[in-house]
């Protein structure tokens, strides 16, 4: 009995060292082909940055909208009706910004990329490679790693970042709206509040996270999108890629948020 | 015949422990057509990790217009394979982009042409192979004759000094692939370019091929040019132009 425990445990360590080591090989292989990034023409990839920013970032904005409509109405009407009872009214805006720009925006944000984006990027990188045709632009000379993943890195970085921002204004913005309905509270006093919590920390925290979460959910998922060998392993590695970047990504919010914290 | 292009000197290869290429050695001119043929697994694929793929481990040695291919460095080995381009059977055209993106795509990747440049190319290359009429389509509406025009296209249109065609033209309507077999005609005419075509059917490449080279077990069993692949009593090439299951070759 603990001999089995311990076997299984030991096989278990075993496969996430292999994962682990597997994926420090992959990320090696994507900057070792940076070397190739001189000899590229960046109007080879200019066409993926463009589709990959309207599909993460545009095609997004309406979902990403009503969900900062919806969660800084929440957030907001909570607050109104909460801080006064525990008497810290005065620290609405501090609260806000903590939690609609620190946190909720970047997370919310990530969530919405990983599950719209990601999964695509993994899909379509999956059957690429079982149509071969991953196999015939390296016959071609092309360089897979740069002329895949670079790109999407790109538009990630300038979708995500550019969807915080959208939720940000509108979380705080329709949240406002939204919270006239139940609570009220004139705008000035709002928009004063949550002007005067904003620091410069505020904004470093999100641009911090966007970058971070723009790097990594691409890497992610192309590493996945790569994996399979046949038609039937496609859904399980696109499965595996949403969870493990939906696990990475809430990792390094709370990692991002505790440096900010310390500082 | 100009300076050799390649010259592959006693590679063996074992993928995965089995024999692919057992103590082979030819070597290609430049200007040289040649057809390589062979029952199923006599050692085509190996030939096309070698010469195609790189970076693989083998012994012997393999030289690219007189350098090792083994001593290629990562940016060697994309540049090699600017001047060794592969039309394959399954084709392997870019799916999400057109015909004429899927044929420009080399030229923007690795060539300092301007885009307009390019275009004019591009649209040589399209009325060379009578795509016109889809060059705006994706493959997934295209008809397998225009599949595969547009991968010879990609192929060629950074014009390599190899070409190496892999069971392409089998199962396809001859007169749908007339001017693609036009273009190749054409260009084994050239001096300074030179075309290795994989084939179950050698015989059909006669008038574009000046040398034959027939693969069995991982061995080369016969090599020789025109005449003397139309003409030699080697038992192993009587037995495969016969199509007979007699002969020295065990068919499974």
């Amino acid at each position: 009995m603990i001999n089995e425990l311990i076997i299984k445990t030991g096989k278990k360590t075993l496969g996430y060292y292999r994962g682990i080591n597997d994926f420090r090989i992959y990320v090696k292989s994507i900057f070792t082909s940076f070397r190739s990034l001189k000899y590229m023409r960046f109007r080879s990839v200019y066409n993926i940055i463009i589709n990959q920013t309207r599909f993460t970032g545009i095609d997004a904005l309406a979902v990403v909208m009503t969900i900062a409509l919806l969660l800084g109405g929440t957030v907001i009407i909570q607050a109104l009706t909460s801080l006064p009872k525990f008497g810290v009214a005065g620290f609405l805006g501090n609260i806000l910004v903590i939690i609609i720009a620190r946190e909720l925006g970047p997370l919310a944000t990530a969530l919405i990329v990983i599950t719209r984006s990601g999964s695509a990027i993994a899909t379509e990188i999956s059957v690429q490679k079982w149509s071969r045709e991953i196999l015939s632009m390296e016959l071609m000379g092309i360089d897979t790693k740069l002329y895949i993943v670079f790109p999407r890195i790109i538009a990630s970085i300038l979708s995500i970042l550019s969807l915080i921002i959208i939720f940000d204004l509108v979380a705080f913005m329709g949240g406002y709206l939204i919270s006239q309905t139940v609570v009220y509270i004139p705008l000035d006093t709002f928009a004063q509040s949550v002007m005067d919590a904003f620091t410069f920390k505020d904004i470093l925290t999100a641009l911090l996270k966007s970058i971070l979460f723009g790097i990594t959910i691409p890497l992610i998922c192309c590493y996945y999108g790569f994996k399979p060998n046949s038609k039937f392993e496609i859904p399980i590695y696109v499965s595996k890629a949403v969870i493990r970047t939906l696990f990475v990504s809430i990792i390094l919010n709370i990692a991002v948020s505790t440096l900010f914290y310390l500082l | 015949m100009g300076e050799i292009l390649i010259d592959i000197k006693n590679v063996t290869y074992r993928p995965n422990n089995f024999t692919s290429l057992d103590n082979v050695s030819f070597s290609i001119a430049r200007g040289e057509n040649k057809v390589i043929f062979g029952p199923e697994g006599s050692g085509s694929s190996g030939l096309f990790d070698l010469l195609v793929k790189t970076g693989i481990e083998f012994e012997g040695d393999v030289f690219f217009k007189g350098s090792p291919v083994k001593e290629f460095d990562y940016i060697s080995q994309f540049n090699y394979k600017k001047d060794v381009s592969y039309v394959h059977g399954d084709y392997g055209l870019i799916s999400n982009m057109t015909v004429e993106q899927n044929i420009a795509l080399p030229l923007e990747y690795h060539s300092s042409y301007s885009m307009n440049e390019i275009k004019k190319l591009v649209d040589r290359a399209i009325y060379d192979l009578n795509l016109d009429h889809c060059k705006k389509l994706r493959p997934f509406d295209l008809t397998r004759s225009e599949i595969l025009k547009t991968a010879y296209a990609r192929a060629i249109i950074l014009d390599p000094d190899l070409l190496y065609i892999e069971n392409a033209f089998e199962d396809h309507c001859p007169l749908n692939i007339k001017s693609l077999m036009d273009s190749i005609r054409e260009r084994s005419e050239r001096q300074d370019k030179s075309t290795i075509i994989i084939s179950f059917y050698p015989q059909n490449y006669i008038d574009l091929s000046d040398s034959y080279i027939m693969f069995f077990n991982g061995r080369i069993v016969f090599q020789g040019n025109r005449n003397e692949f139309l003409n030699s009593d080697n038992p192993y090439l009587v037995q495969y132009r016969t199509n007979s299951i007699q002969g020295p070759m065990a068919i499974l």
